[in-house]
C-alpha cells in the first residue's frame, strides 16, 4: 500500500527536464525544483524520524511503566554478547527508507541526463581561472577580465580551465559550476534568464586571494549584448567563425 | 637502559617516568585521550578564529594567507590528530578488556604508535612557527600543494605539515597491525569475532579500513614529499597531476570518514543497549551493515570528484555506490531507535550524548543524500552545504565519543563524574552545536574557505559564530568536570551501570595492571567465567592442537579453536618446554618507544627544511649509524665477539667514505659544511637517534606472553609475529599499489605510447634483468638460511645470511651504476642527464624503484642485525628460527614487488 502510494506521489512529480516553448529549461530552474522536493522531503523525514526517536526515548523512560513487558530480553552482566531479535520490524523500516532514497535518486537521474546532454549552444565562452582572477574569451577572440557579459535567454556553454592551480568557477544565481583544472577543460551549459549583474565566485581553495576571486556576470538584453559584442573582437578579425553565426542561431 | 629487571616494574602513576615508559594498553589509552583532547583544543581555537573572521563579510582579523593556514590546519588537526586518536584512546583502554586479553599483542609497538602520534602532532603545530604553515586546505589539493605554488615564507612550514601527516600515517599503520593481530589471536575462549561486544566489532572493522586506506594516503604523501624534497614532477604534471592527487587522496579520504565514525557507531550501540536496558535490536544485521559499509567505503571516492570532468558512466556508477552506502546506515539508525522500545531508558549523561549523536547523525545523513544526487551535488560543490553536512556527521560522531568517555570514565578513573556538570555540558554543547552548524545549511551558498560572502548571509554567519563560542564554552565545563571528578568524584563500583554486560563491568574500577584478578576470562560455558590457573592448565593440556585435529575444540565454539601451548611458544626469549600453567612474566615498561618518538620528531623536522642538494647524505649516515649501533648494542647485549668490532669498524669506514664523497660532491668539506642549512644537521641527528633507538629496541628483552587459552580462528596456526608480518605486508602491498597506480595513471594521461619519448635510449632492460636475478637468488638464499636455522646449523645460517646480504648489496650496486649512468647522459635528447626531476617518466621511474630500493636497504640492515645475533647463537631450532622466517616473508615480498616493477618500468 505504502509503496503504491509512494510511487504515485513520485510519478506525479514532473520529470525535471525541458521544455518550455522554444527555450530549453534552465538548469537553475531544474535545480530549484529538485532542491525544493529534497528539502521538503528531507525535512519531513527528519522531523518524523527524530520525533519518533525522541518519543520513544521519552515513552520508555524508566519508571514510566511502559517498558515493563514480560518478553523483553534484558542484558545481564557476564552474558555472551547477543542480539535482541526484532529483525522483521527493522527490515520493514529499512525497506521503506531505502525505497524513499532510491526513488528520489532515480528521479534525479533523468535530470542528470538532461544536464549532461547539452542542447545546442548559442554561444561558447572559454573561462580561464588564474590566481586570482577570471579571464573570459569570447568566440571572436575578445578577452575580458573579471567581467562576463552574457545575452539573456540564450544557451551559454562554458569551457572552463585553469592556467595554474585547481579553481572552480560558479555562478550561484544561474546554478552553473565547473572545476577549473590545469591541463584539462570541463564544460557546462546554462541559461541566464534575467538581466542584471550577479556574481561568480571561486569554489576551490586556490591560494591567498581565493576569498576575493570573484567576477561580475552582466546579463544584457539580446539586442544590447549584440551591440556590445559587435564592437569587440580581437585585432586580427571582427567576424571569426561562430561570432555572429553563434548569436543568430539561437533566435527563432 | 630498560633492563629486563626494570622492565616488569612500572613506577606508580603519580610519577612522570611511569607515563614515559609504560606499554600497558590502559595507560596508553589514557595518554591518547588526553593528547587528543589537547589537539581538540588547538583545532578548536583555530575554529574560533575562523568564526571570528566570518563575523563580517570581508573578514575581520586575518589576512588571506593567515585565514587559509588556519582553515587548513584546523582541518588537519581535527581529522587526524583529534578524532581518531580519541576514539583509539577509548579503544586501547576498552577493547582488550572486552576481549578478555591482558594487553595488545605488541605492547611496545603500541607505545611506539602513541609517541610517534604525539611527535607528528607536535610537528604539525610547530609548522606554524617555521615561517608559515600549509595553506592549501586539509585536502591538500594539487598543484597548490607543491613548492611552485607555495609562498616562499611557507615552504618549510608546509613541508613540515605534510611530513607530520606522513609520520602520523606511520603511527596509524603500526596501530592497525597491532590491533588486528590482537583481535584475531587473543580473544577469550568462546568469543567468536561476531560475539565480541559491539564496540569491539566496530573497532576491528575500523582497523581493517585503516590498514588499507592509510596505505593509500601514505603513497600520496610520500609522492608529495618527494615533489617537495626531491623535486619530482608528479603533481605539477600538466596532463594529470591535479587529478592524480584527487584520486589518491579521496581513495583514502572516503574510507577515512568511516574510520572516524565507526568507533562512534560502536559506542552508540553499546550505550543504547546499556541505558535502554535492552539488547541491541537486530544485532547481527547491525554487524552485517557495518561490514557492508566497510567494504563499500572503498568504492565511492569519486563522489568527491563529480565536477572534474569524469564521464557520465563513471559518475552514474559512483552515484549508485554512494547511495548504496547510505542504506546500511538507515538500518543501523533504526536498530538503535528500536532498541529503546520496551526498554527502561535512563537519561544518564553518556546516554544523552549518544542520543544527541544519533539525532545529529540523522540530520547529517539526510543532507548527505542530497549530496549523493549528482545534479544537486554540482551546485553544492565547494559550498557550506558540504561543510555543514560533514560537521554534522563527523562532530556528531565526536558527540558519541564524548558520551563514550563519560560511559567508561568510572572504569578508567575509579570515580564517578559529576552528573550535574555533565548535564550542563550536554545542554550547552547541544545548543551550541546546532547554533553553529545549522545556519550553515541556511546560507549554504557561501563558498568554502572564503570570508568575503554575500551581505545577506551575515546574520546567519553571526548566529554560527555565537554558537561556536557556546560550543567552546561547553568544553570548559567538560574539562572542569573531568578534572574535578578525577580529584574528588565518588568512588565507582565495578559496574556503575545497570545492564552493563560486557567483561569490563565485571572487573574492578580501575582494573589492576593485568586486568582480570579473578582469572582468565572464558565464555566457553556460554556465560562469562574467570578460570583460575588450575582450570586453565586442565583445559590447555586437554586441547593440545595437532595439525589435523585443531577443528575439534570440543566446546561451544562453532568453528573456533582453543589453542594452547603454541601461544606460549611465540614469545621470542622465553624458554618453553611444556605448556605449563604459569604465564611468563609480562613486561610493561620500555624507554625505547619514547626515544623513538623523539627521534622521529627530530628527523622529520629536519626533513622539512632539508635542501635538495643535501637530501641523500643523512640517509647514508643513517645506514652507517645503524651498522655501528649493531656492533655496540650487540656487544653489550649478547656479549662481545669480534663480529661486533667488525661492524663498528665498517661503520667508521663508512662514515669516512661518506664524508669523502660529500667533500667531493660539494668541493671540499668546508664548502659542504658552509652550504648545509641547520636542517641538514637536525636530520642527521635524527638519523643517529633513530638508528640507535631501533637497534636497541630490537635487542631489548621484552616479554609479552600470549594468553594460555584463546579463540583464534582463522589464525590459530599462525603465530602472532607471523600474523603481524602478514598484516603489515598487506598494507605495504597497498602502498606499492598506490605507486604503481600513480605510474599507470600518469602514463595514460600523458599518452601511453608517447611515454617512450620521455625516456632515453640508454635506459635499457639489462640492468633491470640483472637485478631481478640478484633478488631471486637472494630469496633463495633466505630460504636456505631458514632451513639452516631450523636444523641448528649456525655456520650455514651465517653463510646464507651473508649470501643474502651480498646479493642485496649487488642489487644496490648495480642499481647505483645504472642510475649514475642515466644521471650523467650527454648528448641526445637528454643533454643534462635523465635525473629525478627531468620529466614525469623519470620521476615515476626513480621514485617507484627508489621506494623499492629503500625497502631493500631496510631488509639488508635487518640482515646485518640477524647476522650479528646469529653469530652469538640465536635462531637455533624450530621455534627460535621464527624470526628468520618472518624476515624471509618480508624479503620475499620485496622480491615479488620487483617482479611487478621490472616489466612496468623496463619492458612495456
Amino acid at each position: 500500500m505504502l509503496t503504491l502510494a509512494w510511487s504515485l506521489a513520485i510519478g506525479g512529480l514532473p520529470l525535471p527536464v525541458g521544455s518550455a516553448a522554444g527555450l530549453p529549461r534552465s538548469p537553475a530552474d531544474q535545480f530549484g525544483e529538485i532542491f525544493l522536493v529534497f528539502a521538503g522531503l528531507g525535512t519531513l523525514v527528519g522531523i518524523v524520524v527524530i520525533g519518533y526517536t525522541l518519543l520513544n526515548a521519552y515513552k520508555y523512560r524508566r519508571g514510566s511503566g511502559n517498558g515493563e513487558k514480560k518478553d523483553v530480553v534484558r542484558p545481564e552482566l557476564g552474558e555472551k554478547p547477543g542480539g535482541g531479535g526484532g529483525g522483521k520490524k527493522l527490515f520493514l523500516s529499512f525497506g521503506i527508507s531505502a525505497i524513499i532514497v532510491l526513488s528520489l535518486i532515480v528521479w534525479t537521474y533523468s535530470a542528470l541526463l538532461y544536464v549532461e546532454n547539452a542542447p545546442e549552444e548559442d554561444i561558447t565562452i572559454k573561462v580561464e581561472g588564474e590566481q586570482f582572477s577570471w579571464r573570459f574569451i569570447y568566440p571572436n577572440g575578445e578577452t575580458t577580465f573579471n567581467e562576463l557579459r552574457l545575452p539573456k535567454d540564450k544557451v551559454v556553454k562554458l569551457e572552463v580551465t585553469s592556467t595554474d592551480v585547481f579553481h572552480n568557477f560558479g555562478i550561484p544565481d544561474f546554478r552553473v559550476k565547473a572545476d577549473a583544472i590545469p591541463g584539462q577543460t570541463t564544460e557546462k551549459w546554462f541559461i541566464p534568464d534575467e538581466t542584471g549583474t550577479v556574481q561568480a565566485h571561486c569554489y576551490e581553495l586556490c591560494g591567498a586571494g581565493h576569498s576575493g576571486m570573484d567576477a561580475d556576470v552582466i546579463v544584457m538584453e539580446q539586442g544590447d549584448f549584440e551591440d556590445w559584442y559587435a564592437g569587440t573582437g580581437s585585432n586580427d578579425t571582427q567576424a571569426t567563425v561562430g561570432g555572429d553565426a553563434a548569436l543568430a542561431g539561437g533566435d527563432a | 637502559m630498560s633492563e629486563h629487571g626494570e622492565g616488569g616494574h612500572l613506577p606508580p602513576k603519580s610519577t612522570v617516568t611511569r607515563w614515559l615508559v609504560t606499554t600497558n594498553h590502559k595507560d596508553i589509552g589514557i595518554l591518547y585521550i588526553v593528547t587528543a583532547l589537547f589537539f581538540l583544543v588547538a583545532g578548536g581555537v583555530l575554529a574560533l578564529l575562523i568564526r571570528v573572521q566570518m563575523w563580517t563579510p570581508g573578514g575581520t582579523i586575518l589576512s588571506g594567507m593567515g585565514y587559509n593556514q588556519i582553515v587548513s590546519i584546523h582541518g588537519l588537526l581535527m581529522v587526524f590528530w583529534f578524532i581518531s586518536p580519541f576514539a583509539f584512546g577509548l579503544a586501547n583502554y576498552v577493547v582488550p578488556l572486552q576481549m578478555g586479553a591482558e594487553d595488545l599483542a605488541f605492547p611496545r609497538l603500541n607505545a611506539v604508535s602513541y609517541w610517534v602520534y604525539l611527535a607528528s602532532g607536535l610537528l604539525a603545530v610547530v609548522s606554524f612557527f617555521l615561517g608559515s604553515s600549509f595553506q592549501g586546505g586539509w585536502t591538500l589539493y594539487a598543484p597548490l600543494n607543491v613548492p611552485t605554488f607555495i609562498p616562499s615564507v611557507a615552504q618549510i612550514g608546509s613541508a613540515a605539515a605534510i611530513l607530520a601527516a606522513t609520520l602520523f600515517v606511520a603511527s596509524v599503520t603500526v596501530s592497525s597491525v597491532n590491533f588486528l593481530t590482537t583481535m584475531y589471536r587473543m580473544r577469550a575462549p568462546g568469543l567468536r569475532m561476531r560475539d565480541l561486544p559491539i564496540f569491539s566489532v566496530s573497532i576491528v572493522l575500523t582497523v581493517w579500513m585503516m590498514l588499507f586506506a592509510f596505505a593509500a594516503l601514505l603513497g600520496a604523501l610520500v609522492i608529495l614529499s618527494a615533489d617537495h624534497i626531491l623535486g619530482t614532477t608528479y603533481f605539477t604534471n600538466e596532463a594529470g597531476g591535479a587529478l592524480l592527487w584527487t584520486h589518491l587522496f579521496w581513495f583514502f579520504g572516503h574510507p577515512e570518514v568511516y574510520i572516524v565514525f565507526f568507533p562512534a557507531l560502536g559506542i552508540m550501540a553499546e550505550t543504547f543497549q546499556t541505558f535502554s536496558g535492552k539488547r541491541l535490536v537486530g544485532r547481527k544485521w547491525f554487524i552485517l551493515a557495518m561490514i557492508l559499509v566497510a567494504l563499500q567505503s572503498f568504492v565511492v571516492w569519486m563522489h568527491h570528484m563529480f565536477l572534474t570532468g569524469i564521464n557520465l558512466e563513471v559518475k552514474t556508477i559512483f552515484m549508485a555506490t554512494t547511495i548504496g552506502i547510505s542504506l546500511p546506515f538507515d538500518l543501523m539508525m533504526f536498530s538503535l531507535i528500536y532498541t529503546m522500545i520496551k526498554g527502561r531508558v535512563r537519561y544518564t549523561v553518556p546516554f544523552l550524548f549518544n542520543l544527541g549523536a544519533v539525532i545529529l547523525f540523522i540530520v547529517g545523513g539526510i543532507t548527505g543524500v542530497f549530496l549523493g544526487a549528482v545534479v544537486l551535488d554540482y551546485q553544492f560543490r565547494g559550498t557550506y552545504w558540504v561543510v555543514a553536512h560533514f560537521h554534522y556527521v563527523m562532530v556528531g560522531g565526536a558527540t558519541a565519543m564524548f558520551g563514550g568517555l563519560y560511559y567508561w570514565f568510572p572504569k578508567i578513573v575509579g570515580k564517578m563524574y559529576d552528573r550535574k556538570l555533565g548535564l550542563a555540558h550536554f545542554g550547552t554543547y547541544f545548543v551550541g552545536f546546532n547554533l553553529l552548524y545549522f545556519p550553515m545549511f541556511v546560507v549554504w551558498d557561501t563558498p568554502r574557505r572564503v570570508f568575503e560572502y554575500s551581505e545577506g548571509f551575515t546574520f546567519w554567519h553571526r548566529v554560527a559564530t555565537v554558537g561556536a563560542f557556546l560550543l567552546a564554552g561547553s568544553f570548559l565545563i567538560f574539562f572542569y568536570n573531568l578534572a574535578k571528578s578525577i580529584h574528588s568524584g565518588d568512588p565507582a563500583p565495578d559496574n556503575p551501570w545497570e545492564y552493563g554486560s560486557a567483561i569490563e563491568w565485571s572487573i574492578p574500577s580501575p582494573p589492576p595492571i593485568e586486568n582480570f584478578p579473578k582469572g582468565l576470562p572464558s565464555y566457553t560455558s556460554g556465560r562469562l567465567e574467570f578460570l583460575d590457573d588450575e582450570e586453565v592448565a586442565t583445559r590447555s593440556s586437554g586441547a593440545e592442537p595437532t595439525p589435523a585435529a585443531h577443528a575439534d575444540g570440543g566446546t561451544a565454539t562453532d568453528g573456533g579453536t582453543v589453542s594452547a601451548s603454541t601461544a606460549l611458544a611465540q614469545a621470542p626469549e622465553t624458554s618453553m618446554e611444556t605448556a605449563h600453567v604459569e604465564e611468563a612474566h609480562a613486561d610493561h615498561a620500555s624507554w625505547w618507544p619514547f626515544a623513538l618518538g623523539i627521534a622521529s620528531f627530530v628527523t622529520f623536522l629536519g626533513l622539512a627544511g632539508l635542501q635538495w642538494e643535501y637530501f641523500l647524505w643523512p640517509g647514508l649516515f643513517a645506514v652507517a649509524f645503524f651498522v655501528a649501533f649493531i656492533g655496540i648494542v650487540g656487544a653489550r647485549r649478547d656479549g662481545y665477539s669480534p663480529i661486533h668490532s667488525l661492524f663498528v669498524l665498517l661503520a667508521i669506514g663508512g662514515i669516512m667514505a661518506i664524508l669523502q664523497l660529500l667533500a667531493i660532491d660539494k668541493g671540499g668539506l668546508d664548502a659542504a659544511i658552509a652550504g648545509a642549512s641547520p636542517y641538514f644537521y637536525v636530520t642527521t641527528l635524527g638519523a643517529f637517534l633513530g638508528a640507535g633507538t631501533l637497534v636497541s629496541m630490537g635487542w631489548e628483552s621484552f616479554q609479552s606472553p600470549e594468553p594460555a587459552l584463546a579463540e583464534q580462528w582463522p589464525f590459530s596456526k599462525v603465530g602472532k609475529w607471523k600474523l603481524g608480518m602478514w598484516v603489515f605486508l598487506a598494507s605495504d602491498i597497498v602502498l606499492f599499489g598506490a605507486f604503481i597506480g600513480s605510474y599507470l595513471f600518469m602514463r595514460v594521461a600523458n599518452g601511453w605510447n608517447d611515454w617512450h619519448h620521455l625516456i632515453p635510449e640508454e635506459h635499457v632492460v639489462l640492468p633491470g634483468l640483472i637485478n631481478t636475478y640478484f633478488l631471486l637468488a637472494s630469496s633463495f638464499a633466505v630460504v636456505m638460511a631458514l632451513e639452516a636455522a631450523k636444523r641448528t646449523d649456525r655456520r650455514k645460517l651465517l653463510g646464507w645470511l651473508a649470501a643474502t646480504f651480498a646479493l642485496g648489496v649487488g642489487f644496490l650496486i648495480n642499481k647505483g651504476l645504472e642510475w649514475q649512468h642515466l644521471f650523467n647522459l650527454h648528448g641526445g635528447a637528454f643533454e643534462g642527464g635523465w635525473g629525478i626531476t627531468t620529466n614525469i617518466a623519470s620521476s615515476t621511474f626513480y621514485l617507484t624503484t627508489g621506494l623499492h630500493g629503500a625497502h631493500v636497504i631496510v631488509g639488508l640492515l635487518i640482515t646485518l642485525f640477524l647476522i650479528a645475533r646469529a653469530w652469538k647463537g640465536a635462531y637455533m631450532g624450530e621455534e627460535a628460527a621464527g624470526t628468520v622466517e618472518y624476515f624471509g616473508l618480508y624479503w620475499h615480498f620485496v622480491d615479488i614487488v620487483w617482479l611487478f616493477l621490472f616489466p612496468l618500468f623496463y619492458i612495456v
